[in-house]
């Protein structure tokens, strides 16, 4: 690729972009409807001609109504519409501004406050403590990747532990609910933390890991589960650790890497997020759910748009305005478009190349609904023509080798939509190829080292 | 008198009944948000314990303060009785208990609203441009003109279209179903904010909508095609706020008045169990309050309470009784198994008047005679009766795909009987059908099974209005073939139809002998 064609492309690039500005800025009525339009009054054209008709109606609609509809059905129509604009705003007199909480309640912060250690109920040592019987359990008590178990802060302390997985069971998804069941189900199947066969490491030899139960959640309010989780997700950075969250619906991605940016400042590390959606809802009436996440983020600045980047774009989220403002905020995305175009291999090449050269530390964030629906059925919000598993976790694999991992997080597993399990699996797998990438690096071996043995039979 | 209605619709303001709406929380935001009552009754204080002399010296570094608190009931919720605490202080050192007792009030305070501290509600973002965007109607005049009325959605006689609930006629105002003189108007209401699992949103209404063929046909135990006598209509879904219960009550409320507005019978079905307390205040909106009894059909009785949020499919029933739309003397309750009520719960319903019927009663009464003591009291004095069915009384043998299922619950055969006979006995004037999560359940039979429930209040609807309101009435055709008199009350009908047969043979034999 010669400079000369980059310098053309940005150029094309720049005046396709550009001259559109925002869409329904205007619709100029055309000539041959205009006689029709002529019988509005001034308010109805402006209504028209500034765009904000095509809230309601498709422009294609629109002209057909204007050839076809007499005076009195126009204006009519014109009218019913500018009653629709004029109710879609907020009215104090009329809507209900914010969900009234009862204050009497006796238990106001339902089961958010860890137990302090004057009453629980026995003592023993600090340290992650195994709930096995046997010496080389087969089965049991299920936690991720057969991993001891840590409850307090002190016990990850005392361990000096590397990786801390964790369950954030809310279910609030905008798809379908069930992500709440996603962390028993991915401890129930235990394929997590299982050897790596490019490097030959076993995650669980190579660093100290364990399950750190759920953090609790209000399973009525995603507003009210925000700030527990992200100053829990703080605490247990605070000592070290990793957190790795298992969601809950992609919601959790903000208090999860606000948590994060808690101790190290907003802005000093990199986000990259697999998605088929990019969860930048500007507008809505809520003030976070799982299509604000990432929105919410780089609105508040807790990670800047050129150190994030989205891969696998293309759910009903992705529309022009969306991708321009995430232009706008130097996000790196990538869509499954430019996927078409160039190919899973070159497209992976430029992704790790922007985490290389991006911060030296990165938050890697796994919706699930990046993967294909035949690799990943149980997806919340599924979207057909996804990335495959062995594309998505080698990308993962690296990246958590390559650069200093903070966090990660993989979100909206809805286990009921998949009686095989293969969507659990395949959440394993996905989780297990960031736990393997920092094993990769504590050993200091190159991000894509591949054992020589594991390589080739080496039989003549 | 369809003029007459329609215009008393049109010209009218559509008002909350004759009721001044409760004051407004000052904690609330917005002038009128919707009259949730944030006061709870029920917060009940444990009585102080006495604590004995033996234990004086382990108390000897609390302040008078925090002796006082040990001897609270916030001390009892962790240290249990008198007894346990005076265990619990003779195993500590004065200064642990001192911990001990710092560490309780520190959780105490903590579990509590504290003004500053806490947000005393769920903010929404009122500066949305489209804030209200979820409920926006769409108007009339966007789509062609037509009529008032039903709509059929099938090119051939009604059926091929899109499916509709039982492949009824659509109608989706008001002056739909005024226009077509509506009997019942079937509502999916996609709320998907229960527990348990989370899949009673548009799968269910949608489901409901293709397994929902027998509502609406012939019932062959009684020989009642329900939609042959009835004007029954698809109402559509009514919009939620699946981000927030709360939000979503007032618009539901609204919709299902609109149905009872025009005398129709709404039909409430698909999502979670909130949606109870807007259905029957609906209802209380047009038939005033204390009017109208409640039958509840389920294995929890939902009527918790002093949670820190004021609705949820755990609270409706506790919501309407302290509104006041419904006294708790008119409630009825079939079915109820799941691990709580504990025995307060029960003695509260019994201080309220409260009519339960556990499985416990149907294991020592039996079906039959509970079947008719339910009946009898949903019956009384003619009394307008909603019934809202929680597809969780039925045992998970027949509705496994629920929020949350309780095994040991009633048959599929009990619970069309019971069904049918209230809306056929009873003055039923609502219904709903909740908790429907069909991707637990593969094989459809939950969605089916609850078609058939509405199906039996649709029959019984039905035989309500042509009369067919005897107890346990049941086709004398379809009950019997009547070729013998096995079970000795067929002798009246074998008898007639010997005549009928001898007295046709005499026939016969005189015209050919006039031949």
């Amino acid at each position: 690729m010669t400079p000369g064609y980059v310098l053309i492309r940005t150029l094309i690039v720049a005046l396709l972009a550009f001259p559109f500005g925002q869409a329904f800025a205007e619709w100029p009525i055309p000539d041959d409807l205009s006689t029709q339009a002529a019988t509005l009054s001034e308010e109805q054209l402006n209504f028209i001609t500034s765009g904000d008709i095509l809230k309601f109606i498709p422009e294609r609609q629109l002209e057909h109504e204007l050839a076809t509809r007499d005076a009195d059905s126009l204006r009519n129509l014109v009218n019913d519409l500018m009653s629709l604009a004029a109710q879609m705003g907020y009215d104090p007199g009329r809507d209900m501004g914010a969900a009234p909480l009862n204050l009497a309640a006796k238990n106001f912060h339902r089961s958010t406050i860890p137990t302090p250690a004057p009453l629980r109920d026995f003592e023993r040592e600090p340290g992650p403590f195994s709930v096995h019987r046997y010496v080389f359990p087969q089965s049991g008590v299920p936690t991720f990747g057969g991993a001891k178990v840590a409850i307090w802060p002190e016990d990850l302390t005392a361990g000096s532990v590397d990786v801390a997985i964790i369950g954030v069971p809310n279910n609030m998804g905008s798809g379908r609910r069930d992500s709440g069941a996603g962390p028993d189900a991915m401890r129930a199947l235990n394929t997590i933390a299982i050897p790596d066969v490019q490097s030959l490491v076993n995650p669980l030899e190579a660093l100290s890991v364990v399950d750190y139960g759920n953090f609790s959640i209000d399973y009525l309010s995603i507003e009210r589960t925000v700030s527990h989780v992200a100053g829990m997700v703080a605490e247990t950075a605070g000592t070290g650790a990793i957190p790795m969250l298992v969601g809950g619906d992609t919601s959790m991605l903000y208090p999860g890497v606000k948590g994060i940016a808690e101790n190290r400042g907003p802005g000093t590390f990199g986000l990259l997020h697999f998605s088929a959606h990019p969860d930048v809802e500007r507008f809505s009436d809520h003030t976070i759910s799982d299509r604000q996440a990432i929105f919410r983020l780089l609105d508040q600045g807790i990670v800047k748009g050129s150190d994030t980047i989205q891969v696998g774009l293309r759910g009903p989220g992705v529309d022009l305005e969306t991708l321009r403002w995430l232009r706008e905020q130097d996000v790196r995305y990538h869509t499954m478009a430019e996927f078409q175009r160039h190919g899973s291999e070159r497209v992976f090449k430029r992704i790790l190349r922007e985490a290389d050269k991006g911060p030296d530390a990165f938050f890697v964030s796994i919706d699930v609904s990046v993967l294909a629906p035949a690799d990943m059925v149980a997806a919340g919000r599924i979207t057909p023509n996804g990335l495959s598993i062995r594309e998505v976790t080698r990308a993962i694999r690296h990246v958590c080798a390559a650069k200093d991992i903070v966090g990660f997080e993989i979100t909206d597993l809805a286990p009921m939509l998949d009686l095989s399990r293969l969507s659990v699996i395949h959440a394993n797998a996905a989780l297990n190829a960031c736990l393997v990438g920092i094993a990769v690096r504590k050993k200091g071996l190159d991000p894509d080292y591949i054992h020589p043995v594991a390589l080739d039979h080496g039989q003549r | 008198m369809k003029a007459l209605l329609l215009s008393a619709i049109l010209f009218s303001p559509l008002s909350l009944a004759n009721e001044e709406p409760p004051d407004t929380p000052g904690h609330v935001v917005g002038d009128q948000p919707y009259p949730f009552d944030t006061v709870d009754p029920r917060v009940e204080e444990k009585p102080p314990i006495e604590l004995p002399e033996s234990v004086a010296p382990r108390l000897e570094r609390l302040t008078p303060e925090e002796i006082e608190f040990l001897k609270s009931g916030d001390a009892r919720s962790f240290a249990g009785s008198a007894e346990d605490t005076v265990e619990e202080l003779e195993s500590r050192t004065p200064e642990e208990v001192k911990a001990w007792v710092n560490a309780m009030q520190d959780v105490v305070s903590r579990k509590r609203y504290k003004e500053g501290r806490d947000a005393p509600h769920i903010p929404f973002n009122t500066e949305s441009p489209q804030y209200n965007a979820w409920r926006l109607q769409r108007p009339r005049s966007l789509d062609p003109q037509r009529e008032a009325g039903p709509v059929e959605l099938g090119r051939y006689d009604g059926r091929g279209g899109p499916p509709t609930f039982g492949g009824l006629p659509l109608a989706l105002s008001q002056q739909d179903l005024v226009a077509g003189e509506v009997d019942v108007a079937i509502l999916g209401a996609p709320l998907n904010m229960g527990s348990g699992w989370r899949d009673s949103g548009e799968r269910a209404t949608v489901d409901l909508r293709l397994m929902g063929w027998p509502m609406g046909r012939q019932d062959q135990y009684v020989l009642v095609e329900a939609s042959d006598v009835l004007e029954i209509v698809d109402y559509g879904d009514v919009a939620v706020d699946n981000n927030s219960t709360e939000r979503s009550m007032r618009h539901v409320r609204d919709i299902v008045r609109e149905i009872a507005e025009t005398g129709a019978v709404p039909m409430i079905v698909g999502g979670d169990h909130s949606l109870e307390y807007p259905n029957v205040a609906a209802l209380a909106d047009v038939y005033g309050k204390e009017n109208v009894s409640v039958i509840h059909f389920d294995s929890h009785y939902d009527a918790w309470w002093g949670g820190s949020h004021l609705i949820s499919h755990g609270y409706p029933v506790y919501r309407l009784i302290l509104e006041g739309h419904v006294r708790a003397a008119d409630y009825i309750q079939v079915g109820l198994r799941s691990q709580g009520p504990d025995p307060s719960g029960f003695e509260w319903m019994r201080e309220q008047g409260m009519r339960y019927h556990t499985m416990a009663e149907i294991e020592e009464r039996g079906w039959p005679a509970v079947l008719d003591r339910v009946v009898a009291e949903a019956s009384e004095e003619g009394r307008k009766l909603h019934i809202s069915f929680d597809i969780d009384v039925l045992d998970p043998a027949f509705m496994p795909a629920t929020g949350t299922p309780v095994p040991g619950g009633l048959t599929m055969r009990e619970a069309i009987t019971i069904v049918r006979r209230l809306c056929a006995e009873s003055n039923v004037v609502g219904f709903d059908l909740v908790e429907l999560h069909p991707a637990l359940d593969p094989t459809y039979k939950t969605s089916l099974n609850s078609a058939h429930i509405v199906k039996a209040c649709l029959t019984g609807l039905a035989m309500n209005k042509e009369g067919l309101t005897a107890k346990h009435y049941l086709s004398p055709l379809s009950s019997e073939h009547a070729v013998d008199d096995y079970f000795g009350d067929q002798q009246q009908y074998l008898d007639a139809t010997q005549a009928e047969k001898d007295a046709a043979e005499e026939k016969a034999d005189e015209e050919e002998t006039g031949e």
